[in-house]
């Protein structure tokens, strides 16, 4: 099989216009970690045409368990290494790299222009300041939340519900880092795919129930 | 007055009727009650959470109307 050149959506498909929309559309991630850096990598197989990445860390060991990024990349920044990586799967994407922390004074100005927000923080303060911020500032902004993708429970546990307007939340919405259970990439991979379908769906029109 | 509440994953536990789930049920509260009053009736955790009424953000110091629908979330870490 031919590879596909870069100017084709890498997931193929034979809707010009979905190709156009994603194309066209802007997802803005917080957070590079194990959430942000795989859904960021489908969004851009997907052919979403822009991304914003905001993340504060530099890469550790202990990140190369679940984080798409790679040994020879310790000690970089999430947000450039993670841009390195999304080049080399689409020349063509457009990244907007901020390498800082969300802040209540910076997070409507970090996200600007973006169709879509993906909270992928870890942190379970800062996940509620995101979206409080975002909700009450920026109610036309959908933002898709993560909550509950730790430890050794059923993949089939972790789902994506609307939960409030403008709030989508993927994950189990129970099992905690903060109760010692560990994240294992199998299963923030799933949490990760559901944001990014998410994402998808919210920028082709679609509702989550 | 009478509103309803709907509290999400670990704070169900917390509804007055001890049944969990996050299914919303009718509270009693006092006229003028606030979104941080409501919080103490409660007697919830002090941790992270997101308020809706109605399904939109709302603030702690919200005052709530009969009828109203609140809902509260708990966000949890891992990401």
């Amino acid at each position: 099989m031919e590879p596909a050149r870069h100017d084709e959506p890498v997931a193929s498909h034979d809707d010009a216009g979905v190709r156009e929309r994603l194309a066209a559309s802007h997802v803005a991630l917080i957070g590079c970690g194990g959430l942000g850096s795989n859904a960021a990598s489908m969004l851009v197989r997907s052919g979403v045409g822009t991304l914003t990445l905001i993340d504060f860390d530099v890469i550790v060991e202990s990140n190369l368990n679940r984080q798409l990024f790679f040994r020879d990349q310790l000690g970089r920044a999430k947000t450039d290494a993670l841009a390195e990586t999304l080049l080399r799967i689409n020349p063509d994407v457009t990244l907007r790299l901020h390498q800082t922390c969300a802040s209540p004074d910076n997070v409507v100005e970090l996200v600007a222009g973006a169709d879509v927000v993906i909270e992928a923080v870890d942190c379970a303060e800062t996940k509620a300041m995101i979206v409080t911020v975002l909700l009450r500032e920026r109610p036309d902004v959908p933002v898709v939340s993560a909550s509950g993708i730790a430890g050794f429970d059923s993949a089939n546990t972790i789902v994506t519900e609307r939960i409030a307007y403008g709030l989508y939340l993927s994950g189990d919405m129970e099992s905690d880092v903060a109760d010692n259970l560990p994240l294992l990439a199998s299963r923030v991979a799933v949490a990760a795919a559901h944001q990014a379908h998410a994402a998808i769906r919210i920028l082709l029109g679609y509702e989550e129930p | 007055m009478t509103i309803d509440v709907a509290l999400f994953a670990y704070l169900s536990v917390y509804q007055p009727d001890g049944q969990g789930g996050r299914q919303s049920r009718p509270l009693e509260i006092a006229q003028g009650t606030t979104v941080a009053g409501v919080i103490a009736q409660l007697a919830l955790p002090d941790a992270p959470r997101v308020v809706f009424v109605n399904g939109r953000h709302a603030a702690d110091e919200y005052t709530l109307s009969a009828g109203d629908r609140l809902a509260i979330f708990p966000p949890v870490a891992g990401g």
